[in-house]
């Protein structure tokens, strides 16, 4: 996709606790994009929120949001997914012509005030999985970490050495939830099993956090900013309901989802295209299985490559510099967080985890159980 | 005025609502078919798979599925994780080590996932034969097909 729809503003923030209400982290979020672009919410013609209500604890929790984020009396609407989902519709309602302007707000709350665990066990099949009990987001990461780790011939060290390697990129990253200085791995050997072979070092940690992005029309992006961050294709892509039937070794969803996002971008070879890659690893064997499935590497030599650092800021292909979802989680947030961490690397902003001068980025979200929806969006400048 | 936010919670605010949900055919008929000790599957007619638990349609055809097949009470072991912790309404709790795993019932496509007993689980390995070990009084009908064991 040529100039049509660009990424004008982000503003994010996560944390184990951000020791705030929703309305005043949203509120916060909204404005910070807005003060940093110079313009107020009369200048957004639509806004998109982005949450869940089983982690808001009400039903339509938007309309409680409506106000802190500026969207009152505004056209607005609700994405019960992740965040990047969101920046997707708001560059397909900017590219159908009745808007100039988005406003995408993600959040939630899983830092103390709520599991992150609701929205996935909420949405197993209730008249099977849940009946059964045994099924749940962690359960199925343990199955999917042993069926990567026997594919690709990798024993358990080599999950403390990813862990310890993306933990050790969110050290650098003064915009996360949990990092370890000097990437000890014993420190992730010792944390206890939840479900081998993850331990509780190897999964996400329970976190707080929102993010604002803002979209704009080719016109209207240059008059907000002399440096726009271009939307260059986008793809979604949903693998089976049932767990038990998927092949946990690849995701085939975020391979069509990036296939679907590369032709839009009219990129036909990625690996070596891509300059960047922010993807959503919940748990330390995702990114090299998500940069595998999405061609960005080759399937054998990403994860040692991963573990050895090999991704880091400094290589052809930098693969989550900020640390990634294994350093902060704010479900429905983690894939907008990608988005932005993408924004502010193509305009050599991200300071401490900058990864060279990357002109073609990739941003990653995932939604429902181990990898199971992908949403791609291509990134450049 | 944020510095003023101090740390108050609002005591826990439960959500907890039962709902029944009617099962459908296809479910009723597989958890009729454990209190006979029978695993029951229904084959594609297009792409040839048996499909457990059964359901009405293959997702990859766009087919009814139709033909109802009973399946081995013997499988092959696919994966398996042992827990540390158990999860109920998303809160975390340490449990007493348990092993699930993924058994592929012999005749069918996909595999189920069950509780694994009776191994020591340094001994499991994919590939692994296991046979399915009954519970006819379960109070969780799920449950009458109780855990699979190393056959
Ligand atoms: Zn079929």
């Amino acid at each position: 996709m040529d100039d049509k729809v660009a990424i004008v503003g982000i503003e994010y923030s996560q944390g184990d606790d951000l020791g705030l209400t929703r309305e005043r982290l949203c509120f916060r979020t909204v404005r910070g994009v807005l003060d940093k672009l110079g313009i107020d919410r009369h200048a957004i013609d639509c806004f998109i929120l982005a949450s869940n209500d089983f982690l808001e604890g009400r039903t339509i929790s938007n309309v409680f949001e409506d106000g802190p984020v500026g969207a009152y009396l505004k056209d607005e609407t609700k994405v019960e997914m992740d965040g990047i989902n969101a920046v997707v519709y708001g560059a397909l309602r900017i590219l159908e012509g009745n808007y100039d302007t988005a406003m995408v707000i993600a959040h939630s709350l899983c830092g103390h005030q709520v599991s992150p665990y609701l929205q996935v066990q909420y949405s197993l099949d209730p008249t099977y999985d849940r009946q059964l009990g045994l099924l749940n987001e962690l359960s199925g990461a343990a199955l999917q970490a042993r069926a990567y780790l026997r594919s690709r011939g990798l024993d358990e060290g080599w999950l403390d050495r990813a862990a310890a390697a993306a933990l050790a990129n969110g050290a650098a990253n003064d915009m996360v939830t949990r990092s370890l200085d000097g990437a000890d791995e014993s420190k992730v050997a010792s944390s206890s099993y939840l479900y081998e072979p993850l331990r509780e070092m190897h999964c996400y940690p329970p976190t707080d956090g929102a993010c604002a992005i803002v979209l704009a029309s080719a016109g209207r992006a240059r008059e907000l900013t002399d440096r726009p961050v271009w939307i260059r294709g986008f793809g979604s892509s949903i693998d089976s309901y049932y767990f038990a039937g998927r092949d946990l070794t690849r995701s085939a969803s975020a391979a069509d989802a990036a296939r679907r996002a590369f032709a839009m971008a009219g990129i036909s070879d990625p690996a070596s295209e891509i300059g960047l890659a922010e993807v959503s690893d919940l748990f330390a064997y995702q990114a090299p299985l998500l940069a595998a499935s999405m061609g960005l590497a080759d399937a054998d030599e990403a994860p040692r490559r991963f573990a050895e650092g090999g991704f880091g800021k400094d290589a052809r292909l930098a693969l989550n510099p900020s640390g990634g979802a294994l350093s902060a989680h704010p479900v429905c947030a983690t894939g907008a967080v990608r988005v932005a961490e993408a924004f502010r690397q193509l305009r050599g902003e991200a300071g401490a985890v900058q990864a060279g001068e990357p002109r073609l980025a990739l941003a990653h979200g995932q939604d429902g159980l181990c990898l199971q929806q992908n949403t791609v969006v291509v990134l450049g400048i | 005025m944020e510095g003023l936010m101090g740390s108050y919670f609002t005591p826990a605010v439960p959500m907890d609502f039962g709902y029944n949900y009617r099962l459908g055919a296809y479910l009723e008929r597989y958890l009729d078919g454990l209190k006979e000790k029978k695993i029951l599957g229904v084959r594609c007619s297009g792409c040839g798979k048996v499909l457990v638990p059964p359901r009405m349609y293959c997702g990859g055809c766009r087919l009814r599925l139709e033909e109802w097949v009973e399946l081995g009470t013997e499988g092959e072991l696919v994966e398996f994780t042992v827990g540390h912790v158990s999860m109920s309404k998303g809160r975390l709790s340490q449990a007493e080590p348990f092993t699930i795993g993924l058994v592929r019932p012999d005749g069918a496509a996909l595999p189920l996932l069950a509780r694994i007993r009776g191994a020591d689980p340094a001994a499991l390995r994919p590939g692994m034969r296991m046979r399915a070990v009954w519970d006819p009084d379960a109070e969780n009908e799920y449950l009458v097909l109780s855990h699979y064991e190393p056959a």
